[in-house]
């Protein structure tokens, strides 16, 4: 238990386990994990949701609440000193000084009523003896290395004037503000676009370079670390499972659980293959209860090819705008437009995806298809016809899977009220009736059967997306559209859930408008892809062609973006 | 560099500078034409709901009037007429102000209201300050570390608070201070004598700031829950820091909408206590004038209580602008 921190260690971590006390139970968050960090070494901790890694970040600062945490041994020691006994006043002053923190989350980070300046100054002044006029210039100083334009604007901003990409700036200028010796990134790009991540990330690594900074790069993605870091932790279940050069650990991955999730990645597998996906029992409580995907065809019996040939679905010239001023009578006067004369179309039976970045406009036109906004301009035409003029039964069968299983789900519905809430507009079946359609959507979603009276939180994040794809299956639809599905979850879930959805789109021929920001996971579901970039689609196209050799300049721009295993390595 | 562009953006300012004022005047456009439709509703409402709670002029005439008496009560006051015409002449009155006279006095009854206006202004504005100033710091106290025993103990107490109704407060604390110690008069209303608003005003917001209490304290406790909070400890921001300059702010964002409510509540609800005190403001009118049925201060007091109520709602939404810098909204 003696903690040894060798002299050039800026973090040395010791046999740590720590239990979060619940009203009558203990949780094992970490079970005696051992790392250390060097001087100017940029070191990944990879794993997924309740593998410990944030535990493990969060508790270098003393970050957890004390009351509800117990550390039965361990040590954590900074710069040679133990943090573990250190008192409130001396934690202040490594806090921000001597470590400091950037956040997952830019939008909620920030202190919304605070503009950029005072959270500055906030760090600043209390971490060095420095006037106000020095604490300016050392404030636009760092936002300038951070490749800010317009610095004195973002100084004096207000967090939400900024974007996601600006507001990450300034939370690692404020990380750097103090000349830290160790900065802890706890997922620092994963809100953000890709070609900002990619931006942010260079950033991230050009200061610590230049300052001879070390950092702890914690994530979910592998290709992120492959392309940052020297060392990589791989951490699974509140333990190391797995350590060494990055180049080793992701080439040649010794433990199975690392070897799993390489294999759930989508990137670099034969396009449509099923993933393999990290064996049910070695994922902590996340899917360990979805039955394999038995799919029973009664239910869906009898459905009707449209025919081939013709597009199932087009959209034809379609425009969203939404009212950006109003007048004195309270009518918009002008507007911004969100989808800009949209030209698609989907065949029967296969995938169109429409990949981009936040803003450009994917979502909203998923959104137009199912009439949760209208149409300013064009057409949706379905079966040939415009998909207002079908009757009701028609129109259902296009259904949406929306991006959030947290929150698109009534937390106080039983599943299989969920799952057959389509099928009570306008009839009243029995409850009988919908508890067996709904347990028969559950073995047709991979779910068991038996789960049909739990309420949503009683499910981990892959399963209630697997709720959500049922109750859109409710109702026999031709045509699904699936807003980013799998951006919410853990890698080694995407694939279940990648995987359930070809399985079944072979069985009932479904067609699938995919919307996401992930390329690989497009490349890999998909038939034809669409890019869309401030609203009009740039580049459309077989999704090898337009994926592999793309010849628009923001396509190309993305895909530069985009982190890979191949790339980080070939560097 | 930043001087270029200050003087470019200057030149585009002045250009459409005509246009600024009138989209910056549109919000207050919006409000009036609201206020215009919620005072018609209002007098239009009250006037035929009146009608059906009693006979003006049995009143004016009292018990023992004669037939012949009643009818000529009913000429001089129009009241003989269709009640339609009597509700578009009340309504072309209205649009001028006027509200007829006080059936009681024979005062015009809209001044007999104008009256009243600053005392009962004056009792819900000390009520508020009273309240805000025990709840703010109290509910701060309280929500920065809510689990621990002696806070729970206050929270428990501030819950029994806020079921006990002002007036009996009231009544306890005349007991005291007015019976038993005598150091407080337990009537009237001098404005220059501020030992007769000590009742009044202790009395209401004995009643008001539990409820405040608790809701600052609520959203103190959730303020210290956000991610900023954990970034502004994460950067070494000692407890006193993280409580005022980080939690309290965001948390008086939500509080700021309750002490509107409050106060727009005070200036139309304040009759009890106003009669307890014999405080004669607009609640102690209104109790009065319903009692004798004298229709056209209620009307007036309605009219009036619409327009302060609504200029209240109305303020709270500038003071949530100036609290919230989001809600500061710039050019579109």
């Amino acid at each position: 238990m003696t903690s040894v921190a060798s002299p050039s260690s800026v973090l040395n971590i010791d046999n740590l386990a720590l239990h979060f006390l619940g009203q009558d139970s203990v949780v094992e968050a970490l079970k005696g994990i051992s790392l250390h960090i060097d001087k100017g070494e940029v070191v990944g901790v990879v794993g997924e949701s309740g593998s410990g890694k944030s535990v493990t970040a969060l508790n270098i600062l003393r970050l957890l609440p004390r009351t509800k945490t117990k550390i039965p041994h361990g040590a954590v020691s900074v710069l040679g000193r133990d943090v573990l006994t250190m008192g409130e006043k001396d934690l202040q002053h490594v806090r921000g000084g001597e470590v400091s923190m950037i956040f997952q989350e830019p939008m909620t980070a920030l202190n919304p009523v605070l503009r950029v300046r005072e959270q500055m100054f906030d760090v600043i002044m209390r971490h060095q003896k420095i006037t106000e006029e020095e604490a300016e210039r050392l404030s636009l100083n760092l936002l300038a290395d951070m490749k800010i334009q317009d610095t004195e604007r973002v100084f004096n901003a207000y967090p939400h004037e900024l974007s996601g990409g600006m507001r990450q700036r300034v939370m690692i200028a404020m990380a750097f503000s103090c000349n830290p010796k160790l900065i802890v990134a706890d997922e620092p790009t994963t809100a953000l676009d890709v070609t900002v991540q990619a931006q942010i990330l260079n950033l991230l690594k050009e200061r610590a370079r230049a300052t001879k900074t070390s950092v702890m790069l914690i994530t979910h993605d592998l290709a992120v670390v492959a392309q940052l870091c020297d060392r990589v932790y791989v951490m699974y279940k509140g333990k190391i499972v797995e350590q060494g050069l990055t180049r080793d650990v992701i080439g040649k991955p010794q433990h199975a659980y690392t070897r799993a999730l390489l294999n759930a990645l989508p990137e670099g597998k034969k396009p449509k293959s099923r993933l393999e996906t990290v064996a049910a029992s070695m994922i902590d409580g996340a899917d360990s209860a979805a039955a394999p995907v038995v799919v029973r065809t009664t239910i869906q019996a009898g459905f009707k090819l449209y025919g081939q040939g013709q597009p199932l679905f087009e959209a034809v010239n379609a425009t969203v705008s939404y009212p950006k001023k109003y007048n004195l009578l309270g009518r918009a006067i002008s507007f911004q437009t969100a989808v800009d004369h949209v030209n698609l179309s989907i065949t029967e039976g296969q995938t169109l995806a429409i990949v981009g970045e936040s803003g450009c406009g994917k979502t909203s036109f998923a959104n137009s298809i199912v009439g949760l906004v209208p149409l300013a301009e064009g057409e949706l035409r379905y079966k040939g016809k415009n998909l207002k003029d079908h009757d009701d039964l028609t129109r259902r069968e296009v259904q949406i899977v929306f991006q959030d299983p947290q929150s698109s789900l009534d937390p106080r519905w039983p599943t299989w009220r969920i799952m057959t809430e389509p099928l009570t507009v306008g009839k009243s079946p029995s409850r009988n009736e919908l508890r067996e359609t709904a347990a028969g959507l559950c073995e047709m979603v991979g779910l068991d059967p038996s789960a049909i009276d739990r309420l949503p939180h009683e499910f981990s994040g892959g399963q209630r997306q697997r709720i959500a794809i049922g109750r859109a299956l409710s109702v026999h639809p031709r045509l699904l559209i699936l807003d980013e599905p799998t951006s919410a979850l853990d890698v080694s879930v995407q694939a279940q859930i990648l995987n359930l959805l070809l399985d079944l789109q072979e069985k009932f021929q479904l067609s699938y408008l995919f919307i996401s920001h992930n390329v690989a996971v497009v490349r890999h579901i998909s038939d034809y892809v669409a890019v869309m970039y401030m609203g009009k689609v740039v580049e459309t196209g077989a999704a090898d062609q337009v994926l592999s050799r793309p010849e628009h300049a923001y396509t190309r721009t993305l895909m530069d973006a985009v982190p890979t295993l191949e790339r980080a390595f070939a560097a | 560099m930043s001087s270029g562009t200050a003087s470019a953006s200057s030149v585009a300012n002045t250009k459409t500078t005509a246009q600024d004022i009138l989209t910056g005047l549109i919000p207050l456009f919006l409000q009036l034409r609201k206020l215009a439709w919620l005072i018609f509703a209002v007098t239009t409402l009250l006037f035929f709901v009146l009608r059906q709670a009693g006979d003006p002029a049995l009143v004016l005439a009292g018990n023992d009037a004669t037939p012949e008496q009643l009818a000529a009560i009913r000429a001089q006051f129009g009241l003989d007429r269709p009640l339609l015409i009597q509700y578009f002449s009340y309504m072309w009155n209205v649009l001028q102000f006027d509200f007829g006279k006080s059936l009681a006095s024979a005062e015009p009854a809209l001044g007999k209201v104008l009256d009243m206006v600053p005392r009962t202004l004056h009792l819900a504005g000390m009520a508020i300050l009273l309240t805000a100033s025990i709840a703010i710091p109290l509910g701060s106290w309280l929500g920065f570390k809510p689990e621990n025993p002696e806070r729970r103990m206050v929270s428990g107490f501030l819950f029994v608070m806020q079921g006990v109704p002002g007036f009996v407060t009231a009544l306890v604390l005349i007991q005291i201070f007015a019976v038993n110690l005598r150091l407080l008069p337990s009537l009237g209303y001098e404005w220059y004598e501020p030992k007769t608003w000590v009742l009044p005003v202790c009395s209401l917001a004995s009643f008001l700031f539990p409820s405040l209490t608790r809701v600052v304290a609520a959203n103190v406790a959730e303020a210290m829950r956000e991610d900023y909070i954990r970034t502004a400890r994460a950067n070494g921001a000692s407890q006193m820091a993280l409580l005022w300059k980080h939690a309290v702010p965001n948390a008086l964002l939500g509080a700021a909408a309750l002490i509107g409510t409050q106060f727009a509540a005070l200036l139309g609800g304040s009759a009890i206590i106003e009669t307890i005190f014999s405080w004669p403001g607009m609640g102690w009118l209104l109790l009065e004038s319903v009692q004798t049925l004298d229709f056209p201060v209620v009307q007036a007091l309605a009219f009036m209580i619409a327009i302060l109520v609504f200029s209240v709602n109305a303020s709270t939404d500038l003071v949530f602008r100036f609290l919230d810098p989001r809600l500061r909204t710039k050019g579109a």
